[in-house]
């Protein structure tokens, strides 16, 4: 049967590749004239003739080129980017590319090579990446490695590949990045990586592979940038393989589809006898996590237990001075209080997103942390009375705060005193309850930016933003205003110094002429997805040289008085709205076909009236309105009387004639 | 290539009086899926199989679920597959190109389907909303 089916699919594509090569020149897409093309997916079988010499990057994936010379792209020879992903090569043949001498990056992933000539890859000066993912490959010597001497990037996943060991005449001394992932590769030994000595902060990546065993010294004083052992089942052989190797980033995290040991103390051994700042235990059960298990992390700077069924950290680890970030999310904690964090005092980032219970945030967990900069315990159902000066005692140093998408927080004045230094909170689809007049942000003095969208805020309250006098960027996106209005005296003119201001998504209908007072630094407005009508943009009047985002609103017909407060904006987005296009609104449609390069979006532009241009872009529209109803009117009215009085002189002209004959 | 886009609809499980059925509602291709365990009393990680030629990157992946019943939209959920800092599944992280096949469970819950046909919208994307993978199934429960 699957025989059949690829004949039936060759044949598909045969026949498509005929009919195409007249008709799909014109279905590349241009990304950006003269240099940047997009032909995949047309079922190609050779170069479309409308593609212009001077191509520096095609993307010319799913098509149908069996056999790849040096004519094949041969007039591009601009050609920076190559992709020929899943192309159905089976041939590169001699000097396929050397009509190429820019050619940077060529990917072959997803095509069943048969072979590539000895000098296929000559031609570019500086080939940099070369993909070879999934193309059958099961042994390094298939590659042509004549012209790899500037190779920087070699990707090999999902091959045949058993030995990393490269031929003796293949140049690695460029290589930063090498990719195994997900070939057969049990074993290495110290011979496989002696050709990667050369290369200098080299990143590996093992993953999917399953390891069995490393000969000792084989990774023996290597300096990596990153190595990646992702889903190896047994970690004791990872970490005895790599004695005295100096890892920047070790990634040994596992995945919920493969199957490995619990972690044990005696597992992480060999961890003392390596050098590594930052690893990564993703999706690992620890057998059981004692004082002990923590006795070869003390060089770590970086430790992620991500996904590790944590219930706590036990107290007091000694010696875990070094670590600057700790990763915790997707956890079981019940409370933060559990997570010991006094065991590290030189922690300046902490994550807690995810946490798989309901997270309670207690009282000054964290106040030992006294270098904490960034904090984020987002999305754990985190729900909290009175917060947050006791939940975030002490922490002198916090810049950046991240309480998105939990339960509810009760604040009050000052929530934040805790945290004097913040200069970002992001409050994101958390429901704040805040009592009238109060101001939970008072004192927040270094605050650049706020997140409020979906806070279910009460706008009314004069006091919300109270006491920020270096925000600016402050988002409500999905707040709503009593009545849909923004009135004259509102949240936001305690706000001077804001530079950009959403207000998408808050269901208004309309805006006070001076409910923008005071906000003269704005330069990004988004009022997108409201239902505001044209007498709003008087409001605007204060602001100049804005982004300014109108996109699906409710304007039909935007007055003349109104336009002078368009033309001082930057940028505008008026998509999606129901733009009226009869002689009503001509002074705004003359005014727009005058201004177009202010305008993005503009193929969404377009009339909701009269019926007869519905849906039709508004750049397309030309009215002839010389002359108004009325004006007709008064025309009609002169012409009859013009004909009235002619009628009468014929008449006394005849009368006059006849009388004297 | 695909013609007019309309593939087939294939059977990914039918016992015990439990039918599913889906046809793949990306115009580009078809995929292939299978379910082991079929059965009314859902058990908690479902193992299935499922193979795809990859038109994306997928160092992220989303699913979005909708579920109808008669009619009615009864479930809207969203799920991350592959992020950034929680690549959950061995196959994140694969390139364009690349053709997967996977035969592992899904971080399902156990629960009971009722009697009834139910439709169900299962769309896989990227960060940059490209469509990895679009699903129109048909769940028949009797």
């Amino acid at each position: 049967m699957a025989p059949d089916a690829s004949c039936l699919f060759l044949v598909m594509l045969l026949s498509a590749s005929c009919e195409v090569t007249t008709s799909a020149d014109q279905m590349c897409i241009e990304k950006e004239a003269n240099t940047i093309y997009n032909c995949g997916n047309l079922g190609l079988g050779e170069l479309p003739n409308t593609l212009p010499n001077t191509t520096e990057m095609l993307e010319f994936s799913f098509n149908f080129l069996p056999t790849i010379q040096a004519t094949t792209f041969g007039r591009l020879i601009n050609l920076i980017f190559l992709d020929l992903t899943r192309c159905q090569i089976n041939w590169i043949h001699e000097n396929a590319m050397q009509n190429h001498p820019q050619l940077s990056t060529l990917v072959l992933t997803g095509n069943p090579l048969i072979f590539v000539a000895e000098t296929a890859l000559n031609g570019p000066n500086a080939l940099k990446h070369l993909f070879l993912i999934q193309t059958g490959i099961s042994s390094l010597e298939f590659i042509p490695a004549d012209n790899l001497k500037n190779l920087e990037s070699l990707y090999l996943g999902g091959n045949y590949i058993s030995s990393i060991k490269f031929p003796k005449d293949f140049p690695t001394g460029n290589l930063k990045v090498l990719d195994f992932q997900n070939n057969a590769i049990h074993y290495l030994s110290r011979g496989d990586t002696d050709s990667l000595r050369p290369a200098a902060n080299l990143s590996l990546n093992f993953s999917g592979n399953d390891i069995k065993g490393i000969q000792p010294g084989t990774f023996e004083s290597m300096v990596l940038q990153s190595l990646n052992f992702g889903g190896t089942s047994n970690l004791s052989i990872i970490f005895n393989g790599l004695h005295n190797a100096t890892i920047h980033s070790l990634w040994l995290g596992s995945y919920e589809d493969t199957e490995d040991q619990d972690l044990s103390v005696s597992m992480f051994e060999g961890l003392c006898e390596m050098s590594v700042e930052s690893m990564n235990l993703q999706n690992h059960y620890f057998s059981s996590l004692s004082l002990a298990t923590f006795h070869c992390f003390t060089h770590l700077q970086e430790l992620d237990l991500t996904g590790t069924y944590l219930k706590e950290l036990p107290p007091g680890i000694p010696g875990m001075n070094s670590l600057k970030k700790l990763v915790l999310n997707v956890n079981k904690f019940e409370q933060l209080c559990q997570i010991n964090a006094a065991s590290f005092p030189s922690l300046t980032h902490l994550y807690v997103k995810g946490n798989r219970k309901r997270l309670q945030l207690g009282d000054g967990c964290l106040e030992k942390l006294e270098n904490l900069q960034k904090l984020d315990l987002s999305h754990s159902d985190i729900e909290a009375l009175d917060c947050c000066n006791i939940q975030l005692k002490t922490l002198p140093h916090l810049k950046s705060l991240n309480l998105s998408y939990n339960q509810g927080l009760d604040l009050q004045n000052e929530a934040f005193r805790a945290c004097p230094q913040l200069e970002l909170l992001d409050l994101t689809f958390t429901r704040l309850n805040i009592m009238a007049a109060q101001s939970p942000f008072q004192n927040l003095h270094l605050l650049q930016a706020l997140n409020l969208s979906h806070c279910s805020l009460d706008t009314s309250n004069q006091h919300l933003l109270a006491g920020l006098p270096n925000l600016r960027h402050l988002n409500l996106q999905g707040n709503s205003f009593q009545d849909g209005n923004i009135p004259k005296t509102n949240p936001l003119q305690m706000v001077g110094s804001l530079e950009s201001l959403v207000l998408s998504s808050c269901d208004l209908s309309s805006i006070d002429q001076e409910a923008f007072h005071g906000l003269g630094n704005v330069t990004h407005i988004d009022l997108s997805h409201n239902s505001l009508t044209s007498s709003s943009i008087s409001a605007l009047s204060q602001l100049k040289g804005t982004y300014l985002n109108l996109a699906t609103n409710n304007i039909h017909i935007i007055l003349p008085h109104l336009l002078p407060i368009l033309s001082q904006q930057k940028i505008i987005n008026l998509s999606n709205n129901p733009l009226d296009c009869t002689c009503s609104n001509i002074h705004f449609l003359t005014w727009y076909k005058e201004n177009m390069q202010k305008f993005v979006n503009f193929e969404e532009i377009s009339c909701a009236s009269p019926p007869s241009l519905q849906g039709v872009r508004l750049s397309d529209v030309t009215l002839s309105c010389g002359l108004t109803a009325m004006g007709i009117f008064f025309l009609t009215v002169f012409l009859l009387f013009l004909a009235v009085l002619l009628i009468y002189i014929v008449k006394f002209f005849f009368r006059w004639k006849y009388q004297h004959i | 290539w695909g013609g007019d886009g309309v593939w087939p609809t294939h059977t990914a499980c039918r016992k015990e009086g439990l039918e599913v059925l889906y046809q793949s509602c990306d115009p580009v291709q078809d995929f292939g899926l299978s379910i082991d365990q079929c059965s009314k009393h859902i058990q908690p990680k479902v193992r299935i199989r499922f193979g795809i030629i990859l038109r994306e990157d997928i160092r992220e992946l989303y699913l979005d679920i909708a579920l109808m019943s008669k009619g009615a939209s009864v479930l809207n959920y969203s799920f991350p597959i592959c992020e950034v800092d929680l690549p959950k599944f061995s196959f994140c992280g694969r390139k364009k190109g690349e053709q997967i096949y996977y035969a592992g469970p899904v971080n399902n819950p156990g629960f009971e389907i009722y009697e009834g046909k139910y439709q169900i919208l299962l769309e896989l994307y990227n960060e940059k909303r490209a469509t990895v993978a679009c699903a129109n199934a048909t769940v028949i429960c009797s």
